[in-house]
């Protein structure tokens, strides 16, 4: 059976800026699995965030085929995918994750404002997950209010929100200290349990890839088998 | 995404923006404030002008001596308004009459010979002073010929009844020199002393807010032989006007070329040589429509202008705020916001700009026009405009409110239009490399 999330076909990305053309992936085949934790590692300017993207439709390759949940994403509607990454996919970048001029709890509300679920619903959903990132006492802070690891977790919070397929965490841990880290990862791994996710983040830490049960090593846009 | 909710992120981050947003909506107030303050000083003089020339029915026709007196484009009608002294128009006109009376019974006579005619009558006018217990004040005295401008006024009495044909010492009154002129106010059967003769007020007329042909509140009324003796540098046979009732108003045009026609062979002149103006009220109207329309349009466009650079000032806003706020459309469309909702986002923030701008400006233009209401009467050289009760110098109409805010809105949205668009088409991955 086809238990493949998200599977990438001869992805290749290329950067126009200024006259020069930046290969950024240069062809890489890739499968996630459903259920499964894999870390992406590789040296700085690797690639590794552009492959990040490309899985989780942010951005479209210049060639080659993402196909998530068995649809090719270039043959939907901006629209439909947009919705889709709403539904489907909970994002977590390195920074800045956080909408400025809302709460936290508003922050975590915010993608089932977006989806339109339901007021009540969505309301009671995000307390229960600002209980379980343990930031309850921070409801009513703006972004500004917070420590970087307390946005950290509001952002996974506000991730988990729709009960997505699949968490994308880029450096998600990059700038904090190693035990709000653990804690983070310990929250990610028991999450992804409980709740059969699928989850992968980019990681240059190999504690932190130590959690995962795949590591993809990607070196100048490739991915370099068997690391 | 549901538009209540969208309205709502687009509050919030406007509150969150205060002081410049605030800054934004001063724009469209200002802008708002002063076309509304434009357009309705321009109704309201239109109105009070209008108001002005109808103390006859639209069945009253007007003969003038000279041409300088035409209500054509060239002709006297600004003197009419000159500032701070609304009675000088009256007066220089009488003194130009007086001195080149054209007028006589000879023109009364061709006149009923031309068709469409139901009654023609002279009517003598000048200054006078009149003199009630210790003071003296100088009106306009009209003679009229009771018979006939009986049928032709538009005004009405408030107390008496109106002169009759062998009153010779009878006056009718003009409602603003009864009541407020004297000291103490004038009544039926208080003789006044008009000129060197005593008169006794038989009536006095309501308040009309009219002009000065006629039903005029600042003007006296009597029998012409009573006038002949006020009013001197007549003869016998002169008339100051002639006014002339038609039978059938829908030929208003026909029936005074007819006039026309009738006084340039009486008179032995051409349409180009002619020595005297025939006008009616449409023809006044049309002159003082064409007129307000002009500056309604000149007052409006300078306002305009105004709202122009707040809708600039909303564009800008917008601009910068597309600009700080890059990251965060990223992080919204990477929760799946459409592309369309984030261009919902930004225009409804822009209308709402706009929208507030138009509330407000509504507000500060009601302000602005009470003002100009009580105080600038006079610089508007409009003196006797204010005084009528049932005259205002500015008209605030629902439909104006209603416009303003539309338009201020659209205004807002259009402004909004290219800053959200560059919003929606911003790319997540470019957007969230932004800082
Ligand atoms: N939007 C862009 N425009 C131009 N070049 C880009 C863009 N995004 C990435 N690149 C280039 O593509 C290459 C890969 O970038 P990417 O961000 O994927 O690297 P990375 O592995 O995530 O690096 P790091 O560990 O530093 O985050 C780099 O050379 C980068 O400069
Ligand atoms: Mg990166």
């Amino acid at each position: 059976m086809n238990n493949v999330v998200i599977e990438l076909q001869n992805v290749k990305k290329i950067y126009k800026m200024d006259g020069v053309e930046t290969h950024a992936l240069r062809g890489v085949d890739l499968q996630i699995k459903k259920e499964e934790f894999v870390a992406i590692m590789g040296p700085s300017g690797s690639g590794k965030s552009t492959l990040l993207h490309m899985i989780g439709a942010l951005d479209k390759p210049t060639s080659g085929k993402v196909i998530l949940d068995g649809v090719d994403i270039s043959t939907m509607r901006e629209s439909d995918l947009a919705r889709m990454r709403g539904k489907k996919i909970g994002i977590v970048f390195q920074f800045f994750n956080l909408h400025p001029t809302l709460t936290a709890l508003e922050n975590i509300e915010l993608p089932m404002i977006v989806v339109e679920k339901d007021k009540k619903e969505r309301q009671q959903k995000a307390r229960e997950l600002l209980k379980a990132v343990g930031l309850e006492h921070r409801a009513h802070h703006f972004p500004s209010q917070m420590s970087g690891g307390e946005e950290q977790r509001i952002a996974i919070a506000r991730a988990l929100a729709n009960d997505p397929e699949i968490i994308l965490a880029d450096e998600l841990t990059g700038n904090l200290d190693t035990k709000t880290k653990a804690e983070i990862m310990d929250f990610l791994l028991k999450l992804q349990k409980e709740k059969k996710m699928t989850v992968t983040v980019i990681t240059h830490e190999p504690e932190i890839a130590q959690y995962a049960e795949k590591i993809v090593h990607i070196v100048d846009g490739r991915i370099k088998v068997g690391g | 995404m549901k538009f209540a909710d969208i309205f709502k992120l687009s509050l919030n981050s406007l509150t969150h923006r205060g002081l410049r947003s605030w800054l934004t909506i001063l724009g469209i107030i200002i802008g708002v404030a002063a076309v509304i303050a434009m357009l309705s000083i321009s109704a309201g003089m239109s109105q009070n002008m209008q108001a002005q020339f109808s103390s006859f029915g639209t069945d009253v026709l007007t003969v003038s001596a000279g041409r300088t007196r035409a209500f054509g484009p060239e002709g006297g009608f600004g003197d009419r308004f000159q500032p701070g002294s609304s009675q000088s128009g009256t007066s220089g006109q009488t003194s130009q009459t007086t001195t080149t009376p054209t007028l006589t019974d000879k023109d009364i006579l061709a006149i009923s010979t031309a068709d469409g005619i139901e009654t023609v009558t002279g009517v003598i006018s000048g200054r006078s002073t009149v003199q009630y217990l210790a003071q003296t004040v100088t009106v306009t005295v009209e003679g009229v010929d009771p018979a006939a401008w009986n049928t032709m006024t538009t005004s009405q009495l408030a107390l008496g009844r109106f002169l009759e044909l062998g009153d010779g010492n009878s006056v009718l009154v003009g409602n603003s020199i009864a009541n407020g002129m004297f000291n103490y106010n004038l009544t039926e059967n208080t003789p006044i002393r008009i000129g060197s003769k005593t008169f006794i007020i038989v009536g006095i007329l309501k308040q009309s807010g009219t002009g000065s042909f006629g039903g005029d509140d600042r003007t006296i009324f009597m029998t012409i032989p009573a006038a002949r003796q006020i009013v001197t540098g007549l003869d016998t046979d002169q008339y100051s006007s002639i006014q002339i009732k038609i039978t059938d108003t829908n030929a208003v045009d026909q029936i005074t070329q007819n006039v026309d026609q009738v006084l340039y062979s009486s008179r032995q002149v051409t349409a180009d040589t002619a020595d005297f103006t025939v006008t009616s009220p449409t023809s006044m109207l049309e002159t003082i429509q064409s007129t307000m329309a002009t500056l309604t349009f000149f007052l409006t466009g300078i306002a305009a202008i105004s709202l122009l650079v707040g809708a600039i000032g909303i564009a800008n806003t917008m601009f910068m705020s597309v600009m700080e706020r890059t990251r965060l459309i990223g992080i919204l469309k990477s929760i799946g916001t459409r592309n369309s909702e984030i261009m919902k986002l930004f225009i409804t923030e822009s209308g709402i700009i706009g929208l507030m701008g138009g509330l407000l400006g509504i507000f500060l233009g009601f302000i602005v026009v009470g003002v100009i209401s009580s105080v600038g009467i006079n610089i508007m050289g409009m003196g006797r405009m204010g005084t009528g009760t049932n005259t205002s110098v500015a008209v605030v109409t629902p439909e104006l409110i209603l416009f303003a805010l539309l338009f201020s809105t659209i205004i807002g949205i259009i402004s909004g239009l290219i800053p959200a668009r560059k919003a929606a088409n911003l790319q997540i991955v470019e957007a969230m490399r932004s800082e």
